[in-house]
């Protein structure tokens, strides 16, 4: 009762501390958050952890930086998502405004959001253009072994996620392979790390385009109400009612499988439920006072839409965007293990989960206990950060707990 | 009641119409010409307008337009011609007469189990609400609920049915090479015996949403005044939870039964693959691999139909319980 009074009692306390004190109450919140930030860690970092290239290395007497010539334009697109990510998170906890950060998300700016999604994709495109692909095919580890260069300093895991060595292929873990190695002699332990990049990158993108269509659909059929709104919810209807792993599995059977279809098509089919969500808070706001305003000052509908209303609005979708990528991440992992994912060089943790029974049919246990364990744990700590943001921003439960 | 149920039916035909054009133009967009498939190496190698493409796609029907061929494909499969597979040679539809009953009774069977633990678990936690036996039984929850299936089932597979570890159950498969030979009783234990790791797989993310489904019901149900009443007039508690609270918080749940079997639909996919289970999951993933577009689209089409039949059964159901619901106002 004590605690509820001081709650009360500070009338200065912004959504967002609110928010904060509520979601950080439960300690398995916080514990799943702080995981969530070392799978982004673990993400963005994956090639300076796990790399069969030497940092440094001394060969005749001259040095090379093998690790850094040999990272992909993929690698410098993470590498600036991470970096936009990270200039927005400081934009919010500095207390003067920082040119393009997204502060106070619900205050009117949402084109921040906008600006770094725009930044990222046109920066991917750029590096991709201009970023030379490199293969470098040369065997670092056994030139450092004979002794034909010195000072190699090597990855905390030292094997590339790519890297076939047959001769020690399907071994049970060892100390040379903490979780052993796949059917092409791969680490698994390399390949995790590696493949918590794809698991991360299709949740996000997948998400982030279901969230955008649901947003423009929700907006239009919650705004304009009538028949509008009955024709596109009949539409919504038509979405739902097909099973979603089924027209998933409907669209992959159709359309060549590659990392970004696989991201497209699971945005494109998950995009009904921020729909509802959106098109219910419109519903609710638009005969509000301040939106009256901005239709009498002759405001263009999109920036009634989108200004004004969508930041009161986008609470619950932003709520659901958790579930959705940990749902995200689940669908990747079921369509790689039937084998409709990424292919195989690709290091995806459903993939590495359906070599866990070989073709004569034996059970090997290190392939499926681990990959399973790095599904099971982020998915579990994406669904916990999101009941707990639900339960932090519901409120309902302020009044009831 | 019986004007609801007809506007309710009437109202589902654009929704069927939606999905068979949803299904027809996921075909349709795809890149690649239907027949360039059948047409082997030769049918790849010749791009241009060959006598042989144009004459298989007149015999297809492809060379009409897209809203005729649409057109066509929907009279047929309204009357439950979905063509022929190219895989298995046979017909579509019969393809889906020996696997749906499987995939049905596989959910079925999994989907009384979920609401038989569920229903006393959730109701029990309402009651207990906060105290130790809420607490677990969510944390415990919780993990399930995350627990991915595929790799649910692969474990359960390599440690109890294979020879590695245990060898407890069946690895795969509906019923033994010789049950055809056994009596009625021996027959239904070893079908009982081959269902019990693929009803585990299909039903513990069921437990997990439906238990919360159940306590959160119940919760709000216990808060309502007439709980106050009845504790008042000094009704015992079970009478209390039974009799009043359960009867009213059991209503939401009809609308939840007609989410849960779609998704389960879906998870069956991926556990007929594990347990090789002849149903319609695994004829889809078979078609997928095989790319035999006759049964995906039918198999897609039949999902929906399925899933929206379950949406009307809801309804109608919610309407039946619930004597608040007027007929006249809800479309």
């Amino acid at each position: 009762m004590s605690k509820q009074a001081k709650e009360t009692t500070r009338l200065d306390t912004s959504y967002g501390e609110l928010i904060w004190r509520r979601f950080t109450k439960s300690r398995l919140n916080l514990v799943c958050l702080i995981f969530v930030l070392f799978l982004f860690l673990l993400a963005v970092f994956a090639p300076f952890i796990a790399n069969d290239k030497p940092f440094v290395i001394r060969i005749d007497g001259k040095l090379y930086f093998p690790l850094l010539r040999n990272l992909q334009p993929s690698d410098y697109c993470i590498f600036l998502a991470a970096v936009v990510v990270l200039w927005n998170v400081i934009g919010r906890l500095l207390p003067f405004s920082v040119p393009l950060g997204l502060r106070r998300m619900n205050h009117r700016n949402t084109s921040g959001l906008g600006l770094s999604v725009a930044i990222v994709s046109v920066g991917a495109v750029l590096i991709f253009v201009f970023v030379p692909r490199r293969f470098d095919a040369v065997d670092y580890k056994t030139m450092d072994a004979c002794g034909k260069a010195t000072g190699a300093i090597f990855a905390f895991i030292p094997y590339g996620y790519a890297r076939t060595e047959l001769a020690s292929r399907r071994q049970p873990p060892s100390s040379r392979h903490w979780l052993g190695t796949d059917d092409v002699g791969a680490d698994v332990l390399c390949r995790l790390i590696h493949g918590s990049r794809i698991s991360l990158s299709i949740g996000f993108v997948a998400v982030g385009i279901s969230v955008v269509i649901g947003i423009l659909v929700g907006a239009i059929l919650g705004y304009f109400g009538g028949w509008i709104d009955f024709v596109g919810m009949r539409f919504v209807e038509i979405m739902m009612a097909i099973p979603v792993f089924f027209l998933i599995i409907t669209i992959t059977a159709f359309f060549p499988r590659s990392f970004l279809n696989i991201m497209i098509i699971i945005g494109v089919t998950g995009w009904t439920s921020n729909a509802r969500f959106i098109r219910a808070e419109f519903f609710k706001l638009r005969k509000q006072d301040f939106v009256q305003a901005a239709v009498s000052l002759g405001l263009p509908l999109r920036s009634i839409l989108f200004r004004h209303i969508l930041p009161n609005a986008v609470a619950p979708v932003l709520v659901n965007a958790t579930f959705g990528i940990s749902s995200a991440i689940f669908i990747e992992a079921a369509l790689s293990f039937l084998g409709f994912g990424v292919a195989p060089p690709t290091p995806s943790w459903g993939q590495i989960l359906s070599l866990g029974v070989s073709t004569s049919g034996r059970f090997l246990w290190w392939l499926t206990l681990f990959p399973g364990l790095a599904i099971f744990f982020t998915v579990m700590a994406y669904n916990v950060v999101g009941e707990g943001l639900r339960d932090a921003t519901d409120p309902r439960l302020s009044k009831v707990a | 009641m019986t004007t609801y149920i007809i506007r309710r039916v009437l109202l589902m035909i654009p929704t069927l119409l939606g999905i068979t054009i949803v299904v027809f133009a996921i075909s349709r967009f795809a890149p690649g010409e239907p027949v360039s498939f059948t047409g082997g190496i030769g049918g790849q190698i010749d791009t241009g307008q060959t006598d042989v493409t144009s004459a298989r796609m007149k015999l297809y029907g492809l060379d009409k337009p897209i809203h005729i061929q649409y057109a066509q494909w929907l009279w047929r499969v309204m009357r439950l011609d979905f063509g022929d597979s190219i895989k298995h040679h046979r017909k579509v539809s019969e393809l889906i007469k020996e696997r749906l009953p499987v995939t049905l009774m596989l959910n079925v069977v999994a989907f009384l189990i979920i609401y038989a633990v569920s229903l006393p678990v959730g109701i029990l936690a309402a009651v207990k609400h906060g105290r130790f036996f809420d607490r677990a039984s969510s944390a415990v929850f919780l993990m399930l609920w995350s627990l991915p299936v595929m790799w649910v089932g692969q474990m359960l597979i390599g440690y109890f049915a294979g020879p590695t570890f245990k060898n407890w159950f069946p690895p795969a498969g509906l019923s033994s090479n010789y049950a055809e030979q056994l009596s009625f009783l021996p027959r239904l234990a070893d079908r009982l015996w081959h269902l019990v790791l693929p009803v585990l797989c299909l039903t513990y993310t069921g437990f997990a949403y439906l238990t919360k489904q159940v306590r959160a019901s119940v919760l709000n149900n216990l808060q309502a005044d007439y709980v106050i009443t009845a504790r008042a007039k000094g009704l015992s508690e079970p009478a209390v939870i039974f009799k009043h609270v359960f009867r009213n918080s059991i209503i939401p749940l009809i609308t939840i039964m007609a989410t849960l079997l779609p998704a389960m639909l879906g998870g069956s996919v991926i556990i007929e693959r594990i347990f090789s289970i002849p149903g319609m999951g695994l004829l889809a993933f078979e078609a997928i691999t095989s790319r035999d577009y006759n049964v995906i689209m039918a198999v897609a089409t039949i999902a929906g139909i399925l899933n929206v039949a379950g949406l009307l059964l809801a309804d109608i159901a919610y309407a039946v319980v619930d004597p608040r619901i007027s007929f006249v106002s809800a479309i």
